[in-house]
């Protein structure tokens, strides 16, 4: 790793409100999650990244009690997940990833259902999230497009103003206009001290809402890294092109420069901080071409995961 | 709870129980048909059976072992004919088919068409899943022996079939109770796999194992010591169109029902839940 990154929030003092301890769970397939440790704090947005498969789903459901671990423990609230089940649930708010909806009720038959088990919702709290999302409660199912079966099963998860949100994958489907309106209800949430967790394959979704971004790679957690943490580091890219191979060592030695790639006679430089030192020495050598920029988030959040010696 | 669910009089759909009767409703109302359906043409029929020597004759000819299978006996009766052509295993074993298939499909169901993730998001232990959902089943097969009861018991008399309300509700009672106790087998099997089709398979297949070794213990020697292992035996093999309700055994199979449903809560509680 480049950095030690402070993988905890600044008040240690709260109980966390997710705690996985070396959580296992593997499916005989493959697939999974081996030795997962992973705390979430009050009112913190956490995003959960992952290709598809690396086991996110599998973490959520191990959350929900829906499956069971074979090591490890989990507590939400400070309560057993297992234990207290159905307390814990009374606080949680959950969309999943795969979501099926009851297709032979309406969209209002399925939230009043919905609404009734949960207890404390109110029937104009659930008008008014389909109002900000647009959607019809009217309608059949089985007759509702990708999109509004999502929104379905975001207004159910975020009915009864839950203390925590778990959200497989909530923005599948749902046109940018309605992503954004679920982002700001995320964020709304996490400003009232809720707190959310949600999973993504896509960095710059997550990257939007999230304050940390665990990354899941094959079932085990490759990194945990504070959103703004990532955009303060390596804040330019230098990409410098020459007639001949370059010198990685001498490169590397230059002031600010973290991270130092060459492919054929080009190399790729990270540079924290000052550019002046680097960009001069660059300009003065017998390079053929040069150009400095932002690096995406992509970038970031790869390069770093590139280091990972677990990899 | 602190804030109450208001007004959410718009929805229809409340309870889990509630949920799983709405989406069963045309099933119900298809299974109902049918019975009724069946039930009114056997009615039907009886005019020109009852009292009709020739068919005496024609029965008395047919060999012993049909006679006993079909309990043949004063078939020109009004008992006897509903014993052979609605209680001998038409009736019993469709309003059981229908327990069977909507038993099985209650837990497991769910969790094939994916929704489980959904209805256990909310606040309810799965015990309560499996109790609620077993409750409507238990409150179809009821509305479906009712109108049997009632069809035969009201409509019956318009075509000269009488038989005494007794013998009527105990066979409708056995029929029922039947019904049930493997309709919850069907749950507890589909809550125990997931797996709507096993249960269907597996449940289907002991319904008919039941039934035969009941049915054929009256011929075959052999049989007679393990028929008390079969519920049928229990509900409509002791002929409670004849002979009236057996409450003690009733009451085994009721306990036999119970434990059925004490296996599926257990079961159901402990496994991990497929996406």
């Amino acid at each position: 790793m480049l950095q030690t990154a402070p993988q905890q929030s600044s008040a240690p003092t709260h109980e966390p409100v997710v705690r996985l301890e070396g959580v296992t769970k593997l499916y005989r397939g493959g697939g999974g999650v081996r030795d997962l440790t992973l705390t979430i704090d009050p009112g913190e947005i956490f995003g959960f990244l992952g290709p598809n498969g690396a086991g996110k789903t599998t973490t959520i459901r191990l959350l929900l009690d829906l499956i069971r671990p074979s090591q490890g423990s989990i507590h939400v609230f400070g309560l057993d997940v297992r234990r207290d089940s159905v307390a814990i649930r009374r606080r949680v708010g959950y969309l999943p990833g795969d979501l099926a909806l009851y297709e032979r009720l309406s969209a209002r038959d399925v939230l009043g259902h919905l609404a009734h088990l949960r207890g404390d919702v109110t029937w104009t709290e659930v008008l008014d999230l389909a109002d900000r999302l647009a959607l019809d409660l009217q309608r059949p199912i089985r007759t509702l497009s990708r999109g509004n079966r999502q929104k379905v099963g975001i207004v159910a998860a975020l009915m009864g103003r839950p203390d925590l949100l778990v959200l497989d994958e909530p923005t599948s489907g749902l046109d940018p206009l309605i992503q954004r309106q679920v982002h700001e209800l995320l964020r709304a949430a996490a400003k009232e001290g809720r707190t959310v967790l949600l999973s993504s394959h896509i960095l710059s979704e997550v990257a939007e809402v999230a304050d940390r971004i665990g990354l899941i790679r094959a079932g085990a957690l490759a990194t945990v890294e504070r959103v703004a943490d990532l955009r303060q580091r390596a804040a330019h890219l230098i990409d410098v092109r020459y007639d001949h191979e370059p010198d990685r060592e001498a490169l590397l030695r230059l002031p600010g420069v973290q991270r130092c790639v060459v492919s054929g006679h080009e190399a790729h430089l990270e540079v924290a901080g000052d550019l002046r030192g680097a960009v001069g020495a660059i300009a003065a050598s017998d390079m053929t071409d040069l150009s400095v920029r932002e690096p995406t988030l992509e970038e970031l959040f790869l390069a770093f995961y590139d280091h990972d010696p677990s990899r | 709870m602190t804030r109450p669910v208001s007004p959410l009089s718009e929805s229809r759909v409340r309870t889990i129980t509630a949920r799983a009767l709405r989406e069963q409703r045309s099933g119900l109302v298809g299974w109902a048909s049918g019975l009724v359906l069946f039930c009114l043409v056997m009615l039907a029929v009886y005019p020109t059976i009852h009292g009709n020597a020739s068919f005496s004759d024609l029965i008395n000819a047919y060999p012993e072992p049909l006679r006993k299978i079909f309990q043949l006996d004063d078939y020109t009766t009004g008992a006897g004919y509903l014993r052979t052509e609605v209680f001998s295993f038409v009736l019993p074993l469709l309003l059981t088919l229908f327990a069977v298939l909507w038993g099985s499909d209650l837990v497991a169901g769910e969790e094939e068409r994916r929704t489980v993730d959904l209805l256990l998001a909310a606040p309810v232990s799965r015990a309560r899943v499996v109790r609620d959902k077993w409750l409507s089943l238990l409150i179809g097969v009821t509305a479906l022996a009712v109108a049997m009861e009632i069809i035969l018991g009201v409509i019956g008399p318009l075509f000269e079939l009488h038989v005494g309300w007794r013998g009527l509700s105990a066979a409708i009672v056995g029929s029922w109770l039947f019904a049930l106790a493997f309709g919850t087998l069907g749950l507890a099997v589909g809550a125990a796999t997931g797996r709507r089709g096993l249960a269907r398979g597996v449940t289907t297949s002991l319904v008919l194992a039941s039934y035969l070794v009941a049915t054929l213990a009256t011929l075959v020697s052999w049989l007679r010591p393990v028929r008390n292992l079969s519920l049928w035996q229990h509900t409509m093999g002791i002929d409670p169109l004849g002979t009236g309700f057996h409450v003690e055994r009733l009451a085994l199979v009721a306990v036999v029902t119970g434990l059925f449903l004490l296996w599926a809560i257990w079961a159901y509680d402990r496994r991990d839940l497929a996406t």
